[in-house]
């Protein structure tokens, strides 16, 4: 039998602190999805190509498919169950997801919503074009996306 | 209740109704997908669960020589090694069940599979996997649809005659590489004749190629058999109930001792009525007495699933000395792959696979459309099944006669469009033709006339789809406190169907829809229904939340005198409340007046079904009629197609749900973009190159241009309201509109899909240098 290499983390997902032993190759996408639970963040392509598995380690937009667990190590992680308020009240770009149109299915849409919040935070007012050009690392199949700039834009400017 | 009937128009709404559907919904499923809380089959877990990894052939013909699994059986957290030797003899698939759990005696493809592991771990199951040797003979592959079909090719399934054929008796084929057949003849008998006294002959070949769904949620199952020996499957199936009689069949089991939970599903475009996992899983299962997972990995989704049938098509048109159409004849050969398995209609073909030139009138037609075997992945159902190909060759083929006749393209298609009460050219009868409408309101949107500046070019393709059938039951459930749930297994690949069943039963019962909520049942619990496809849902599942909502309302009026005796004549519910019609006034609320009729514990129990029946050959169907046009440049130096405007005209009934009909629209045509300029799985020598989403494809963000819709609604549709279909409307167009954009820029005309810059600079390097150095 192989000797145990596993490893301690710390870390802080959503708000609440984890203190874990993973493998040094598990990736960030199975902590989340099979040891926390947390099946929000979605894997598709495991190649970083489509974003399903987008989220937030502190703050900074990235692929869960593709980090390994132990680079989360004294960090803070914001999936998308920490996106909607502490009561579960929707954020306004989740709302603007649902009535503009921005999903069908739902297999893209938290990494869309992960990743538009991310853009909104960097950029309050985003022109189409930066919209395009952020959001490019987020595939979407079946909306065609016109319904992903219309939210982005709406949540962009509530109201 | 209404005077409709089962076969005939939904009741066109009033007033009131129209208004009430224009304005958009909220869709019910969207809070549980942006906070990430809704649970898909990939999500879902059971303790003890184990993980399933599959081992595929890496040669794509030969013959089994042995499969070793000796060492993989002791590896740590290995519970079971299956190989063809444990499964021999059992086949699945939709309708023909030709294709091997586990193969036992010889491999078709690259991908087959040949061995199934189960472990604690998914690495585990994936080590135990890497652990298997396999020794195969190679025998000689079969690729080329042409030869596959000739005298004395390999044959790739000589057992054939004793395959299962689900539903009745599958139709004989000529060649026994040949999966299945259709022919469409109409008009003179020799057909050849007419061609030969025809004025002009015109003549294209094109192929399309094969390529994936590209769903982001890859298939996944969770299989558990419990102490009573009933199989449960969670599944990302489409089609549960289908799903149910397939595994039924495959392994010896009454239906009812198998339990289909299909729910909601990350995305389908057809390739999600296939299941293959489940099966194999089902021995893992039985072997270990543990429930078993698997979430299939994207280079699997992508070789060993199912995928768009790649064509070659080959047609042939005869016009008049007035540009008229004569005659039409096309020879469709389409890559079926190593087993039918994943196609379900009867004769084992893609249902619009000869919809080469439908909106038209032809009076002489010749269509034969034939699904091949070959040693490659096995072809399925995407997105407009053969009309995807079939129309990039019609419209395509169509432009290029006008253009060669010097006639515009617009203009000749209107000459040639199906007017109501003719027939087309696959001798469909259409309730309303609306293809001229669709047609001018192209020329209007587009300004068809108007120079364009030098390098651009204008196209446009125009088809006609007919909306889908079938049956389908809804239950429903009225609890004392005035909630309501409607059950059914039809699961939710996104098109927004729970929202059209809470509208229409809204409406027609004249309630408040924030008391209705749609409730997915497994197999076991719900009633049956035909699963998502066809264009068929917002159709079907509509009329039957339209009797649901009769039936509601009877039931009320019958009790109404039991629950309010001093009620005043012609009372009655409305907008919620049971209301004096002379005044207005409310007389009771909906909560009370159901508390006083359905007991505590005593839910009322309806159900409803809805069987659009068939048409009959000479009777008129239901259509959507749809155009794209585009406004394209070509760069020269590249090859690159920029789409600088693009307009879809779709012929529509009723919209029940206004944002999901236009996302359905508006994702079909990004879905066409992809088809026409980036997607593509190329094989090479039973290999397929570019086993990711990385290499192969999908169109992001930044290259879906923006579209303008139009929309043409008419009442005269055969769903509730006279709702008619969108999912399969917008995307075959696509790609010839493209193409025709494209030959009116830069005199080059694209014969194959997708258009990449590499094939367009490579043809347009050939056509200069052939300018060049003129033939002599
Ligand atoms: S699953 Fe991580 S980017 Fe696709
Ligand atoms: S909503 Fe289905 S992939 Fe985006």
């Amino acid at each position: 039998m192989s000797a145990d290499v596993s490893v301690q983390i710390r870390f802080d997902v959503n708000g609440t602190g984890q203190d874990l032993r993973v493998d040094p190759e598990r990736r960030l996408v199975d902590l989340l999805r099979e040891d926390l639970d947390m099946t929000g963040t979605k894997e598709s392509c495991a190649v970083g190509v489509c974003g399903a598995c987008s989220v937030l380690v502190d703050g900074e937009l990235l692929s869960a498919c593709l980090i390994p667990a132990v680079m989360v190590d004294g960090r803070s992680i914001t999936t998308i169950e920490g996106i909607a308020g502490p009561n579960g009240e929707l954020s306004a770009m989740q709302e603007a997801f649902i009535v503009e149109g921005g999903l069908q299915c739902g297999a893209c849409t938290p990494g869309q919503v992960v990743a538009a919040t991310a853009l909104l935070r960097e950029q309050p007012d985003p022109s189409d074009a930066e919209i395009r050009d952020w959001m490019a690392g987020n595939l979407c199949r079946c909306t065609g996306y016109a319904g992903i700039i219309r939210a982005i834009r709406s949540a962009a400017a509530p109201g | 209740m209404s005077d409709h009937d089962a076969r005939g128009l939904g009741t066109p709404p009033d007033a009131a109704e129209a208004t009430a559907l224009a304005k958009p919904e909220r869709r019910d499923d969207g809070p549980g997908k942006v906070t990430g809380a809704t649970r898909y089959a990939g999500d879902r877990k059971m303790p003890g669960a184990l993980w399933a990894a599959f081992l595929g052939s890496q040669v794509p013909h030969g013959r089994i020589r042995s499969v070793d699994a000796s060492l993989a059986r002791t590896l740590p957290g290995v519970r079971a090694v299956l190989t063809g030797a444990d499964v021999e003899g059992v086949l699945f698939g939709r309708r023909l069940q030709d294709r091997p759990v586990l193969a036992w005696d010889r491999v078709r493809f690259v991908g087959d599979r040949l061995a199934a592991v189960a472990a604690d771990t998914l690495e585990a199951a994936e080590a135990a996997v890497a652990a298997i040797e396999v020794d195969i003979e190679e025998l000689e592959p079969l690729f080329d649809l042409e030869l596959a079909v000739r005298d004395g090719a390999p044959v790739l399934h000589p057992e054939a005659g004793g395959y299962v054929y689900m539903g009745g008796t599958r139709p004989p084929v000529a060649h026994p590489n040949v999966q299945g057949r259709t022919l469409k003849q109409r008009g003179e008998e020799d057909i050849e004749a007419v061609f030969a006294r025809a004025p002009r002959v015109f003549e294209h070949e094109f192929t399309t190629p094969r390529h994936h769904a590209g769903y982001i949620e890859p298939h996944a199952t969770l299989v558990w058999i419990d102490d009573g020996d009933i199989v449960h499957v969670v599944t990302t199936n489409k089609t549960p109930f289908s799903l149910r009689s397939q595994m039924a069949t495959s392994l010896g089991l009454p239906p009812a001792q198998i339990e289909i939970e299909a729910g909601v599903i990350g995305g389908d475009f057809g390739g999600k009525g296939y299941s293959v996992d489940e099966f194999a899983c089902y021995f893992l299962a039985r072997a270990t007495g543990r429930p078993v997972r698997a979430v299939t990995r994207y280079a699997d989704e992508l070789s060993a699933t199912n995928v768009r049938h790649a064509a070659r098509l080959r047609l042939r048109t005869a016009v008049d000395a007035d540009g008229r159409l004569l005659a039409h004849q096309a020879d469709i050969l389409f890559d079926g792959g190593a087993y039918a398995s994943a196609k379900p209609l009867p004769h084992l073909m893609l249902a619009a696979g000869n919809a080469t030139m439908s909106p038209y009138r032809i009076p002489n037609v010749r269509i034969e459309a034939r699904t091949i075997y070959t040693n490659t992945v096995p072809a399925g159902h995407m997105r407009s099944p053969g009309e995807v190909q079939a129309l990039f060759a019609g419209e395509s083929h169509l432009d290029a006669i006008a253009r060669e006749l010097g006639e515009d393209p617009l203009e000749f298609r209107l000459r040639n469009v199906v007017r109501d009460g003719e027939v087309g050219t696959l001798g469909d009868h259409f309730r309303e033709a609306r293809g001229a409408e669709v047609l001018e309101t192209v020329r209007s949107a587009m300004d068809w006339g108007r120079p364009l500046p030098a390098g651009r070019g204008r196209g446009l393709a125009f088809g006609v789809r007919h909306v889908g059938g079938g049956a389908l039951t809804l239950g429903l459930r009225l609890a004392p406190d005035g909630r309501i749930e409607v059950f059914t297994a039809l699961p939710d690949q996104g098109g927004g169907q729970t929202m059209v069943i809470k509208r229409v039963l809204a409406l027609v019962a004249s309630i408040d829809e924030s008391r209705i909520s749609v409730v997915r049942r497994t197999t076991a619990g719900a009633p049956f229904d035909p699963g998502v496809g066809g264009s068929r849902v917002t159709h079907i599942a509509s009329r039957a939340a339209e009797m649901l909502g009769e039936q509601l309302r009877d039931w009320i009026d019958e009790r109404l005198p039991r629950a309010l005796p001093d009620a005043p004549a012609g009372a009655e519910l409305r907008d919620d409340a049971i209301v004096d019609p002379a005044t207005g006034h409310i007389l009771l609320g909906f909560d009370e007046l159901i508390g006083r009729l359905v007991p505590a514990g005593e839910p009322l129990e309806l159900t409803a079904t809805f069987d659009a029946g068939t048409h009959g050959p000479d009777e008129s169907g239901d259509n959507d009629f749809a155009a794209c046009a585009v406004e394209v440049s070509v760069d020269a130096d590249t090859g690159t197609i920029t789409i600088h405007d693009a307009v879809l005209v779709v012929d529509v009934g009723t919209v029940i749900n206004p944002v999901a009909h236009a996302g359905q629209l508006v994702g079909g045509f990004a879905f066409g973009v992809g088809a026409a300029l980036m997607e593509e799985l190329i094989v090479e020598d039973g290999v397929m190159a570019g086993l990711s989403l990385g290499e192969t494809r999908l169109p992001t963000i930044r290259d879906v241009p923006a579209l303008r819709l139009v929309l043409l609604p008419t009442t005269v549709g055969p769903g509730a309201f006279g709702a008619k279909m969108a999912g399969e409307l917008s995307n075959a167009p696509v790609a010839p509109a493209i193409a025709n954009a494209v030959a009116d820029a830069v005199g080059i005309r694209p014969t194959q899909l997708p258009m990449t810059p590499e094939r367009i600079l490579a043809a347009l390097r050939a056509w200069a240098g052939a300018e060049a150095n003129p033939p002599t």
